[in-house]
């Protein structure tokens, strides 16, 4: 610890000391300049209020404190400095952010042992400069490069360990790319590398990680079953021996099954169960194990989605089959009012809401064997054959604006078009009487497709259960949209047509506010590979090369003097605000 | 708006009568209207056939090729764009710097783009920021027709663009036109504003007194946008360092433009006509 000074010449500024008494003596006058903008004047800037404090020190206690902070100044200016060791590298440190890291031991985490790790090194070879990435399932970096373990500190809160993924291959080469192979790399997991032999000389890799009995919820689905919601829970037990966990399910404050559950080593199991379709939330919990987070999910009900259709045809025939086709799909809801599709023979819609499916053709005599082109990327016409059936449609053109979707030759026997505010018009034509459709199974799957392409369209969320990480859509039709995460986070997006993609961090229950209307979503930790703690290790691989690690490094002290004149200066503001300074 | 923005901007329409905007090709797609674009649609001009993929419109299968072949072929047609201007000008106090002609370049920069956009049948539209982005009223029309040109804001460009945001057509000539003088990190705004542009241009306009560094003595310096005042005895070190800030601040600009892949130039309002073959040069404007 040498210490020196960078600038000895700086010392000559001490001639400045005598000059402060000449500056009292002057006053001084401001010529008025406007200007675009201060940024540009930021370097030296004294607030109008600081020029008045200036004015005041004519006063000889001050003066003398002004001259003890002139000196301190100079010295600073010279750069004293002192040698200290420090590694020479920068450093790169890929934080697994997987569930796994969670697990505990006595209280503590894997998490939290290399968080102490990364202190400790700090603390014995602080690096120049450092930078974070977090491995979750897409490598990311945390914030920009930190120069000290107080700044290092303020972005560790951002490592959660909530991804039901890792990506750590990913991230290490990352960290390649970013550093160069100039800077080390520090690899903080919970588990041992897949290749011990490590080939990076820059490369690092530690791991917290302690083989722990667990027992997991693996999979977990609620799906409409009829009149009933079926649930499906699997449990798995990762450790190498046999073990018995409680199972409690409940919906609300009901208990709905308590069991215990006995497990063989490394065996899962399944139960399946119904609950009312009305039944609320469904809670399962199984017993405190080594990872807490993957003990207890939350299934809420499957949206039922159904189409308000109304059918207005003035063929009797037609109107009973089409009627008792769109009973038949289970996915027509009783219509009241504003329906949104209307069958009719006209192609006249109720309302902003309403599609229209437009019959013509009803007295055709053309009939039709094929070939027929059937558009099948079109979400009307997914799955339909029309082998061997008969087509009687008019002879007839679509117009401009009309997509056809199913084509015999260049007869449109069913198109599409969409108006201005975003509705959709199907034209079908067909003469039922002479063709053969309604006898296959390309009708009822026509009608099918046709009212899950209206719902499909419909705003809201179209998924009730998703696992952790998984993108959740979310059609908004012009509405804002809100979302509140299962921390109290809102998220909340402007108004846009399309379907926005949410993503899923944390486990928990998802509030989604579109429009006036709210709606619920539940993410369940539902990942095997982080709930089995068989493989997690401690140790570490691989060692950063000696060569160049550590040097003498010049440490300025240009902060301690700096520090003592800001302490002086405080002194001087009390003395100017409380009149005590004197004279 | 006083009389001599106007008169600022009729000189501007003049001197524009001679450019015309230079479209890249990528803006070249979107809306149906009067020049071929880059890419197959649905113009009447054929440019090709291709073998029919699930997905492909229904309408454009050659039945002839079909009866013939027995294979579905499409016909491919040319499309049919118009190309469109985003002006985008900085509505700040900053820009009517008194004792300076920061106004009336601002002004006459504006109505020479906009009658370079028409001259290459592009439609425009002028976004003036404030209390939130507006567009000028009458910017349809040619520039001397425009109105409310107030350089009055209190608000940086990215503030207003926090408060309301412009609804850009996509795929459209942005440029944007300030001062660029105020703090925080351009790539926010860049970013927002290159959002699904064909490309954006970010020119600079500064006055004179902008850029060159004061004299020495005492001086008390007011920024024109909110009113603080700061004193400050000004040396040949301090206007170095004046320099140095002003360098630094359009590096960050330049840096951010090349990252997200804007083009941007300095211009210096007093010296507007000798700078237009920056502007060529930037490749923003041709002669007409």
């Amino acid at each position: 610890m040498i210490p020196f000074l960078t600038y000895p010449l700086a010392m000559i500024a001490l001639a400045a000391v005598p000059a402060l008494a000449a500056i009292y003596l002057l006053r001084n006058q401001f010529r008025r300049r406007p200007v675009s903008s201060l940024v540009l004047w930021r370097f030296q800037v004294q607030s109008k209020a600081g020029g008045a404090k200036v004015n005041r020190l004519q006063l000889p206690l001050l003066f003398f404190l002004e001259m003890l902070v002139l000196v301190l100044l100079v010295v600073a200016a010279s750069g004293p400095q002192w040698k200290l060791p420090q590694s020479a590298r920068p450093l790169i440190v890929v934080l697994d952010d997987s569930i796994s890291l969670r697990a505990q031991r006595d209280g503590v985490s894997a998490q939290a042992r290399a968080k102490e790790f990364l202190e400790k090194l700090f603390r014995q070879q602080p690096p120049p400069s450092t930078r974070l990435i977090l491995a979750g399932a897409e490598p990311r970096s945390l914030g920009p490069t930190a120069k000290s373990w107080r700044e290092v500190n303020e972005l560790l809160p951002q490592w959660k360990c909530w991804s039901s993924a890792t990506a750590l291959d990913a991230a290490i080469t990352l960290a390649s790319e970013i550093g160069r192979q100039q800077a080390n790399i520090l690899v903080l997991t919970d588990r041992k590398p897949a290749s011990e032999a490590n080939s990076n000389p820059r490369l690092e890799w530690h791991a917290f990680g302690l083989p722990l009995d667990n027992v997991a919820f693996v999979n977990a689905s609620r799906t409409a079953f009829g009149d009933q919601d079926r649930c499906l829970l699997e449990v798995a037990n990762f450790s190498g021996s046999a073990h018995s966990t409680p199972l409690l399910v409940q919906t609300s404050s009901n208990a709905v099954q308590r069991s215990l559950l006995q497990l063989g080593a490394h065996e899962s199991q399944r139960i399946v169960f119904n609950i009312p379709a009305t039944a609320p939330a469904l809670h399962a919990t199984l017993g405190t194990d080594a990872l807490a987070e993957d003990n207890d999910i939350q299934l809420l009900p499957q949206f039922r989605h159904r189409v308000r259709v109304q059918v207005a045809l003035t063929n009797e025939s037609l109107a009973a089959l089409v009627t008792r086709t769109l009973d038949a799909t289970g996915l027509r809801a009783a219509l009241s009012s504003n329906p949104e599709l209307v069958i009719n023979e006209t192609g006249a819609v109720a309302g902003s809401n309403s599609w229209s499916l437009c019959w013509t053709g009803a007295d055709a005599t053309n009939a039709y064997t094929g070939p027929f082109i059937v558009d099948t990327s079109h979400p009307a016409a997914a799955g339909i054959n029309l082998a061997g059936v008969i087509w009687s449609a008019a002879t007839t053109t679509n117009a401009p604006s009309e997509v056809p979707v199913i084509l015999a030759g260049n007869i449109p026997l069913l198109s599409v078009r969409e108006d201005t505010l975003g509705r959709m018009h199907l034209t079908a034509n067909l003469n039922p009487e002479l063709s053969t459709l309604q006898n296959t199974p390309d009708w009822p799957i026509l009608f099918w497709n046709i009212l899950n392409w209206r719902i499909a369209e419909m705003p809201g969320l179209k998924e009730s259960n998703a696992r952790l990480g998984a993108e959740v859509f979310l059609k908004c039709a012009g509405a804002p949209a809100t979302v509140t995460l299962p921390d109290g986070t809102k998220n909340s997006f402007p108004k846009t047509g399309g379907e926005l993609a949410l993503e899923t961090p944390l486990p928990g229950i998802y509030s989604v506010a579109l429009g006036t209307t709210t709606n619920q979503f539940a993410v369940n930790l539902l990942a095997a590979d982080e709930s089995d703690l068989s493989a997690d290790a401690s140790g570490h691989w691989g060692k950063w090369s000696e060569s160049t690690e550590h040097r003498l490094v010049e440490s300025s002290v240009v902060w301690i003097f700096g520090l003592l004149a800001l302490g002086l200066l405080t002194t001087h503001l009390y003395l100017v605000a409380t009149g005590k300074g004197g004279g | 708006m006083d009389d001599l923005l106007r008169q600022a901007l009729r000189d501007g329409e003049q001197l524009g009568m001679r450019y015309a905007l230079q479209i890249p090709q990528v803006a070249a797609s979107g809306w149906t209207g009067s020049r071929s674009g880059r890419r197959a649609g649905s113009s009447i001009d054929f440019q090709d056939y291709r073998e029919y993929q699930p997905g492909d419109d229904l309408r454009f299968i050659d039945w002839g090729i079909y009866a013939r072949t027995d294979r579905l072929t499409v016909k491919l047609f040319r499309e049919e764009v118009t190309p469109h201007l985003d002006l985008i000008l900085d509505g700040s106090r900053s820009m009517n710097l008194a004792q300076t002609a920061k106004a009336s370049a601002v002004a006459q920069l504006a109505a020479l783009l906009a009658t370079s956009a028409v001259n290459a049948q592009c439609t425009q539209a002028v976004w003036l920021s404030g209390e939130g982005f507006q567009r000028l009223p009458n910017d349809t029309l040619p520039p001397s027709a425009w109105d409310k040109l107030e350089l009055a804001s209190l608000r940086t460009p990215e503030q207003s663009y926090e408060i309301l945001p412009p609804k850009f057509r996509r795929l459209g000539v942005r440029v944007l036109v300030s001062d660029l003088l105020w703090p925080g990190d351009p790539l926010h705004l860049l970013r927002r504003l290159r959002d699904g542009a064909a490309s954006l241009f970010v020119i600079q306009l500064l006055a004179r007194e902008d850029v060159t560094p004061p004299e020495h003595g005492n001086l008390r310096v007011v920024d024109s946008e909110t009113g603080a005042e700061s004193e400050i005895y000004i040396d040949s070190g301090i206007a170095k360092q004046y320099a140095e800030n002003l360098a630094q601040l359009q590096q960050s600009w330049s840096d951010a433009c090349r990252q997200c892949g804007a083009h941007m130039t300095t211009v210096i309002a007093e010296d507007l006509a000798d700078s237009l073959g920056e502007l060529e040069a930037l490749q923003l404007l041709m002669p007409a």
